[in-house]
């Protein structure tokens, strides 16, 4: 079995990768001095997957919100719930759903292995009936009904769907209620075996854990040779291309009116993708670039932050972030503010400024330094560590490979970015207004 | 199992706490400044952190202060205000990179320990007052932050219970106090707090970094400085009041679910019962409604399908406990029966050995995992501010492994039903 080992120096960090022969992407972070094991198994599915392959092998569209649908229906099997399985062995277990992803997790103190096997067995065994799918219906509504409600979500996903025409990135993750109504277990079963084939899947386990205890029951449960999945040609179905986005915005306003205490606003600003990149995803080197340009336009230590906040026009929630994932990326600017249009004037003149005078290489550096840090620090925590893994294995990115590129970052990149985007033409402004 | 750790006194009414850091990348400081809850004084008390962090006598204003912290790799001091049962905690906190970590093995932390220190002791002051403008701003993000608690359906709706359920005690008073005393806040008012709270707060200082010692003794010399220290004592939490018959409560505003909150109190709390009955509260939770394997996710949510969430919690300090769920409106009756049903089965015994132990061991987990993550071993210990001597997460793990059937029994029987809250949306069900 082949076993790469990540031995990171900077922050003494390990992890090893294991091509297991089912078809399987193996992660194990051992973390010494920690009592807690963490694992979260997961597929490359998530709500922008919008077509699944028929018994007949052909990509047929399928309903909003079946990917989270799927999620929550697999933890049923013919004899119970996963959950009840866990209770006896004391792990605390969850899943979730993201734009690109699903994952399946648990933390637990003792019995790994159980866990574990708790783990690979449920997420292989799929078993839907229309009864349980009927069940889930009010479940899964009152979970859509409750983030309806959630005036910070609302006021992202409008803005998604103002910033793109055409990529799924602009359907809500849940789907709607009226679309969730026709999800029916032909479709979870088409979905689960488009999806969840091993070869399209990565297992990382951190914490209090080694690779032979974590292989011993991989083995076992998913069998070593390799007739566990077809590792068929699985990837993005059809793949994300031929959902090529123009360059334009669908619309660059979107408002709505909700019981919140002041203005909450989103600003975006869509990045460019070439048809011909359509599916591509960032690099570590532009995701920490990313990262930097983000604290030195809007961090605390930013001339802008200062601005802003002597004029009353924010308070402590404002922030900017490179939202990206297949296909799509986009500079948001986030915050609460009594008059979100004039934040958006002082972003759009900062910008100016900067391209203007330059970034001072003193700026930069602290800027690159408070984020190096941060990341750092986020290996502290074992979900983190773990999740990292997941994300990194789906985007093509190597172990540690980010907290290495912003320790080699130059100003330089994030000069270039600067002129390369955030034109105005491609930008969006959501709010959501109190009632 | 590791040992507890002891408290250290640092002067009258303080004390520090170290906590071992070895295997994290960061260095942590919590400051943790303890008053009684006080309807007059929440606001402006809860004012103080967010003014202290955001400047001190070596870096006067936010943006040059902001900007050394990320020349020590992002370091970050924050504030926060919570409530211990009837005690207000204004709290700042300091993360940095260990020192091992930098990239050119630069020393930081002792930097940050000492930005943290001089935060509280010495802040920028102008003619011996703090600035207009520092005040200005920080007064109108505690408004803010106070009217815009109304944006969580779920955290409103369950603060909206707790204060009908204990209308007129020091536990209905909202952390941050009210908009309207927030709003009236002066510069020459906050000096005056700031003296007052460094001479009658008691003060937790808790260190998770090699430098415990270090912080320690820098915190010893600003207390030293503090002429007139005298803090506060400390009072016994008393019991919820209770009400002759159970309060109905519905309000509502435009929303797509509606929010169901179930209020009991119970005599049971950290400071009035022994360790056997809060133990026997923690377990008795868990098994009603603290898992997703509780009675209350199975029965309202797995088997009746009428929510995503239900859950219960508890507050120790105080002896009240919340049930909450996110309901249709027409469907809040059904769900109010289902939890009634659920609660009167733990009251009765009605309940496998099997379910218990599931419950238990997940508690126990928890306790195992809660020193895992910096942050929630620092949530953990300051919950124990108000103890003479703190509970180690393993010793409060110890004290549930030891609960019987029995004491699970009492502890739901000791709960008397209180209020029942519905937050719901502007056009009621026909």
């Amino acid at each position: 079995m082949n076993v790469i080992t990540y031995q990171h120096e900077r922050t003494g960090e390990v992890c090893h990768r294991v091509d297991h022969p089912s078809g399987l992407t193996i992660f194990v972070c051992p973390k010494p001095g920690y009592r807690s094991g963490y694992a979260a198994f997961a597929t490359r599915y998530g709500s922008i997957d919008t077509f699944c392959l028929n018994g007949q092998g052909k990509a047929t569209p399928v309903p909003e919100g079946i990917a989270h649908y799927l999620e929550h229906k697999l933890f049923e099997s013919e004899d119970g719930d996963a959950f009840a399985r866990y209770a006896a062995t004391g792990a605390s277990a969850n899943a979730y759903t993201s734009f690109d992803h699903t994952a399946y997790l648990f933390t637990c103190t003792d019995q790994l292995e159980d866990n574990l096997e708790i783990l690979l067995d449920f997420v292989r065994h799929p078993y839907f009936t229309e009864e349980t799918v009927q069940k889930e219906q009010g479940i899964i509504g009152q979970e859509i009904r409750m983030l309806d409600d959630n005036p910070g979500r609302r006021c992202l996903f409008n803005l998604l769907r103002a910033l793109y025409t055409r990529h799924p990135v602009r359907v809500d993750i849940g789907g709607t209620v009226e679309s969730i109504a026709h999800i029916t277990p032909e479709l979870l079963y088409d979905c689960y075996h488009t999806y969840y084939d091993l070869h399209n899947m990565a297992l990382a386990v951190a914490g209090d854990v080694t690779v032979e205890r974590v292989l011993a029951v991989a083995d076992r449960v998913l069998g070593t040779d390799g007739s566990a999945d077809r590792g068929a040609a699985v990837l993005r179905t059809p793949p994300v291309p031929a959902l090529a986005e123009p360059e334009a915005v669908a619309q660059d306003r979107i408002e709505e009116a909700m019981p919140v205490a002041a203005p909450l606003f989103y600003f975006g600003y869509k990045k460019a993708i070439p048809e011909r990149e359509a599916g591509r995803l960032q690099t570590p080197a532009e995701l920490a670039g990313a990262a930097v340009l983000c604290e030195l336009l809007a961090g605390r230590a930013s001339p802008l932050y200062a601005r802003l906040m002597a004029k009353g026009l924010i308070n402590s929630s404002f922030g900017a972030d490179l939202f990206d994932g297949p296909g799509y990326a986009a500079w948001l600017f986030a915050g609460e503010s009594a008059d979100p249009d004039r934040v958006c004037e002082e972003i759009r003149e900062e910008i100016a400024r900067l391209r203007r005078e330059g970034v001072a290489t003193s700026d930069f550096e602290a800027a690159r330094r408070a984020v190096y840090g941060r990341m750092v620090a986020g290996l502290n925590d074992v979900e983190n560590c773990a999740d990292a893994r997941i994300s990194d294995c789906f985007n093509g990115r190597e172990p540690f490979a980010l907290i290495d590129e912003m320790a080699a970052l130059g100003v330089q990149w994030v000069t270039e970015r600067l002129e390369s985007d955030f034109h105005d033409t491609c930008s969006v402004l959501s709010i959501v207004r109190p009632v | 199992m590791t040992d507890s750790p002891c408290f250290e006194p640092l002067a009258a009414g303080a004390r520090a706490l170290s906590l071992p850091a070895d295997r994290f990348k960061t260095a942590r400081l919590t400051a943790a400044l303890l008053l009684p809850l006080s309807e007059e004084e929440a606001s402006s008390r809860a004012l103080l952190p967010f003014l202290l962090c955001r400047s001190c006598a070596a870096y006067p204003d936010f943006t040059s202060l902001n900007r050394r912290l990320n020349e020590l790799y992002g370091a970050r001091v924050s504030a926060e205000v919570t409530r211990l049962g009837e005690t207000q905690a204004l709290v700042l906190t300091a993360v940095s990179l260990d020192d091992r970590f930098t990239l050119d093995r630069e020393a930081i932390t002792a930097e940050c320990a000492a930005l943290l220190r001089s935060m509280l002791f010495e802040p920028a002051l102008e003619n011996g007052r703090f600035r207009t403008a520092d005040v200005e701003q920080e007064r109108r993000m505690l408004v803010e932050r106070i009217e815009s608690e109304i944006n969580d359906k779920r955290r409103y709706a369950r603060r909206r219970c707790e204060e009908l359920t204990c209308e007129g005690e020091a536990f209905a008073v909202d952390r941050y106090g009210r908009a309207e005393q927030a709003a009236a806040l002066t510069p020459e008012r906050m000096t005056a707090v700031w003296r007052e709270t460094m001479e009658q707060a008691r003060l937790l200082l808790l260190s998770q970094s090699g430098a415990g010692a270090a912080a320690a003794d820098a915190f010893r010399q600003g207390l030293a400085q503090v002429s007139a220290r005298s803090p506060l004592p400390l009072k016994p939490v008393p019991a919820p009041r209770g009400k002759a018959e159970v309060r109905r409560v519905t309000e509502r505003m435009e929303l797509a679910q509606a929010k169901l909150v179930m209020s009991f109190i119970t005599p049971a709390a950290e400071s009035r019962s022994g360790a056997e009955e809060v133990a026997a509260l923690r377990l008795m939770n868990a098994l009603l409604g603290g898992t997703p394997h509780s009675l209350l996710f199975r029965h309202v949510r797995e088997k009746l399908s009428l929510c995503y969430y239900c859950a219960s919690s508890v507050d120790r300090h105080k002896g009240v406990l919340l049930v909450d769920s996110g309901v249709e409106e027409a469907n809040a009756g059904r769900a109010e029966e289902e939890i009634l049903r659920q609660l009167e089965r733990v009251r009765c015994g009605d309940f496998t050995e099997e379910e218990l132990e599931a419950a238990r061991r997940s508690v126990v987990s928890q306790m195992a995992t809660l020193g895992d993550l910096q942050s929630t071993l620092a949530g953990w210990y300051l919950g124990q501010a108000n103890r003479e001597t703190p509970l180690s997460p393993d010793g409060a793990a110890a004290q549930v492994a030891a609960v019987t059937p029995e004491q699970v029994q009492a502890a739901a029987r000791s709960l008397r039903p209180d209020t029942v809250y519905l937050l719901a949306g502007e056009d009621s069900p026909a």
